[in-house]
Formats: structure tokens, C-alpha cells, sequence
């Protein structure tokens, strides 16, 4: 499985968020897409998901072109933002009983609880999201957006604020789900955290993309010029 | 049966998060009582009597109060970003479009309910017509209502006026519904025949099913990026 983004143009009125960026994620990978702020990232990741129609360009699922006109795209992608979209008067299992039933997978109490279970946070269910801390927030969120078993996962800054316990919980499932075949797509301005997770980085800066290849390989001295310069400079 | 289910699903949500946060019923029940409160008192009831202008009392009310909510219907949602989440499954934006509307219809006829009779208690209303006529009239404005105030809800959130601007766009465009509304409810208290009122109650629910129809057709482009 193969999802690709060719020449992306998105733009802001007169500012040009994207301008012609091409990339590429696959199964068993964790894509990270790096850069520094206003860097475009989140507009990538709005373009690859479909939540932002690109004004040039397409994007492809296994070479067929989706977009979030398609609602069987969206059944096939999910979402982690540092924003967590949970409701804060509603429990935490009725958050999940929510969104799961929207999406139409089995959502007994068991199913959900035991969800809740792969990331410790099984006895959080009866409490209120306003009485959550972040990082528990943040865990409740991963598991809403794996309770359809997505095959693509977006997360768009998904460590933001979060406490130690909660990051190694998602940085888990991100392997989990690398292992289970899946693509992983995750936009960071933290480049460590990303060279650590990632198989592939993009960086991206000022609406283009200025390097793309395998974490491991390239040197993190050189990943953070890359990172810092203009892309006429790196 | 899913576009329902979902409808259904939106709507049961808004309703309890209104049930438990209970700040935009509240607030609109306060205009409601104040405004009618203000009323008995900006009228000269020893020359205008109370069953004359209660009619369009009341449809005002309704119309101040739903556009005063209609600003906070996507509050929740945008609170932690969870209507982000919600654009991400495979649910229509039409589904989206109608459940919201719905919460939203459930909490004006509350609204649609207490002017009637606080404006009626006000004004020394004794003997208002058929209360049946009456609901059928307010039925169609109160959809109409819902679904123009969800739309132009939404619109709102990306002008930098926000609130503001919800009365410029809406208001213009529900002077028909006011119309056709306060001539048929004043007709009503007027206890005039039927066959007087039903044109009037035909038109207001072609207003509420247009509404309905451009507002679930269009909400895409109020939603999307």
C-alpha cells in the first residue's frame, strides 16, 4: 500500500503554504514530515488526508486518486492532532462510543474498554474528558483513532504537551502500527523525536520539500541543516 | 437508514452536551423571559391591545433568541477541535448539516414554547386560539428557522466578525419567514377560519424544506477547507 502526494500546491491567499511538493509513504513505515513552524507541514498533511483540497496537484492511494469528497477514503484514514477533538462534557466512553458508531465498528462497552486497555488507560472510562489531564486526553484520543483499525494514520503534532508516560504510549502504537502494516504519517517540529520514530523524513521549509530520505542514513547534523537552512543554502 | 442513524447520532450528542453544559438554553430562556418582561412594559396596554401585537412579539422573540444560539451551535465542536475529527469519518456533511440542525430545532421550540406563553402571561392574553392552529404554524418556522441559523452558525465561524455578522446575513433573509409566521399566528389568535391560515403555513414550509434542502446541499462548502 503506497500513498502519494504529487506537485501539492495549497495556498493561503496570497501566501503560497505548499508549492509543488511530492512525497510518498508506505506500509510498514513511519513517514515523518519535519520542519520548522509555518513550514507547511500541517498543509501537507490536510492535503494527504483530504481535509484541505489542494489547489494543484492530486493524491493517490495505491495510484488511484482519493480525496475527502470520498467517504471511502475516510473510513480509511485516521487522526491525531495536538488538539485532541474530544468533547469535554462527555465521558471518556462516550466520546469513544461516539465516533465509533459514526464510523460503524462494534462499540459494546467490552470492545471499548478493552481499547482503552492497550494503552493503560482502561480506568479512565467513566471520567469526564474535562477532568482528564493532558496526556491522558492524548491517550483517549490515540485510541479513538485506532478503533476502526485505519490503514492510514495521520498525526499532525501529536506529542504537544505530552507527559513522558503518554508519549512512550503513542510512540508504541506508531511501532504497532508500522509492524501491523500500516502507513504512519507524522508531522513534528521536534526533529529528534521524529529521526528517532521515523523510517523516512521529509522536510519541508517555506512550502518546499528540501530533503527526503531514511532517517537512519542520513546524519542528524546534516538532517538539522537541512532543518534550519534555506533550501538554497542546504 | 445510516444518513438517519447518523443524523440521529449527531443530534443525541449536541443535545446532551447541552443537557450538561446547559449555556446556550440558558441563555436564550433568559432572553426569552426578559424580552417578553420588557414588552408589558414598552407597550401601552391601555391602547394597544395585548392579542393585536403578541403575534409579532412572539415571532421576534423566537428569531432574537435562535440567532443568539444559532452563534454557539458549533462551540462545542470547535472547543478541542473535535469537528475536525467528525469531517474525518465517512458521515455526509449533509448528516452533519441535519443533526446539528436538529439539537438546534429541539432547543427552539423549548424556546418557541416559553415566549408563547410568557408574551401571552405578559401581554394578558386570555384566550390565545387554538393552541393545535398555533403549533401549527409555529412547526414549519421553527424548522426554518433551525436550519437557516445552523447554516449561517457555521458561515460565521470563518469571518473574522463571527457573531456579528450572523444577524447581517440571516436576518434579511428570514423577513419572509417572519412574514408569513406573524400573519399566520395573528390570524390564529384572531380565531379566523383555517382555510385563512393554511396558504400562509403552506409557504412557510416550502421556506423550512428549502432551507433544509440548500442548507444540507451547500453545507460542504461551509465546512470544507
Amino acid at each position: 500500500m503506497t500513498l502519494e502526494g504529487k506537485g501539492l500546491v495549497c495556498s493561503y491567499g496570497a501566501t503560497r503554504a505548499l508549492d509543488g511538493v511530492d512525497v510518498m509513504a508506505a506500509s510498514r513505515e513511519i513517514l515523518a514530515v519535519v520542519g520548522p513552524n509555518g513550514a507547511g507541514k500541517t498543509t501537507l498533511l490536510k492535503a494527504l488526508s483530504g481535509e484541505r483540497r489542494p489547489d494543484g496537484g492530486r493524491v493517490l492511494l495505491d495510484g488511484s486518486v482519493v480525496s475527502g469528497a470520498d467517504n471511502r477514503w475516510r473510513a480509511r484514514l485516521g487522526l491525531v492532532s495536538h488538539r485532541t477533538g474530544l468533547y469535554r462534557k462527555l465521558t471518556v466512553l462516550e466520546n469513544l462510543h461516539f465516533f465509533a458508531s459514526l464510523r460503524g465498528v462494534p462499540r459494546t462497552r467490552t470492545v471499548l474498554i478493552d481499547a482503552l486497555e492497550t494503552v493503560g488507560a482502561s480506568d479512565l472510562a467513566p471520567a469526564r474528558v474535562e477532568a482528564l489531564s493532558r496526556g491522558q486526553r492524548q491517550r483517549v484520543a490515540l485510541v479513538r483513532s485506532l478503533l476502526h483499525d485505519p490503514d492510514v494514520l495521520f498525526l499532525d503534532e501529536p506529542f504537544t504537551g505530552l507527559d513522558p508516560g503518554g508519549a512512550a504510549a503513542l510512540e508504541d502504537a506508531l511501532r504497532s502500527r508500522r509492524s501491523a502494516g500500516r502507513i504512519v504519517v507524522l508531522v513534528t517540529h521536534d526533529l529528534p523525536r521524529g529521526l528517532t520514530l521515523a523510517d523516512r523524513v521529509v522536510v519541508v521549509r517555506r512550502g518546499r520539500k528540501v530533503f527526503d530520505g531514511e532517517a537512519h542514513r542520513k546524519g542528524a547534523g546534516d538532517l538539522l541543516r537541512f532543518f534550519t537552512a534555506g533550501p538554497e543554502e542546504a | 437508514m445510516t444518513e438517519l442513524r447518523w443524523i440521529w447520532l449527531i443530534a443525541r450528542k449536541d443535545l446532551l452536551l447541552e443537557l450538561r453544559s446547559g449555556g446556550r438554553l440558558l441563555s436564550m430562556i433568559a432572553f426569552v423571559v426578559l424580552a417578553g418582561f420588557l414588552f408589558a412594559f414598552a407597550l401601552d396596554q391601555s391602547r394597544v391591545a395585548g392579542r393585536d401585537v403578541v403575534a409579532s412579539l412572539t415571532w421576534l422573540t423566537i428569531l432574537f433568541a435562535s440567532t443568539a444560539g444559532a452563534g454557539r451551535i458549533f462551540d462545542s465542536e470547535e472547543e478541542d477541535g473535535a469537528f475536525r475529527h467528525i469531517l474525518l469519518t465517512p458521515v455526509s456533511r449533509g448528516a452533519v448539516f441535519l443533526g446539528k440542525a436538529s439539537a438546534n430545532l429541539v432547543l427552539i421550540w423549548l424556546v418557541a414554547a416559553l415566549s408563547f406563553t410568557s408574551l401571552n402571561t405578559f401581554m394578558g392574553v386570555r384566550s390565545p386560539g387554538s393552541l393545535a392552529a398555533h403549533a401549527a404554524v409555529l412547526l414549519p418556522g421553527t424548522i426554518g428557522l433551525a436550519a437557516t441559523g445552523t447554516f449561517f452558525g457555521r458561515m460565521s465561524r470563518h469571518s473574522a466578525l463571527g457573531d456579528t455578522l450572523l444577524p447581517v446575513l440571516t436576518f434579511p433573509l428570514l423577513v419572509p419567514l417572519v412574514y408569513f409566521g406573524a400573519t399566520a399566528s395573528a390570524r390564529v389568535f384572531l380565531e379566523l377560519p383555517w382555510t385563512e391560515i393554511s396558504g400562509l403555513v403552506r409557504l412557510l414550509w416550502a421556506f423550512a424544506l428549502g432551507s433544509i434542502a440548500i442548507g444540507a446541499f451547500l453545507f460542504r462548502h461551509v465546512t470544507d477547507e
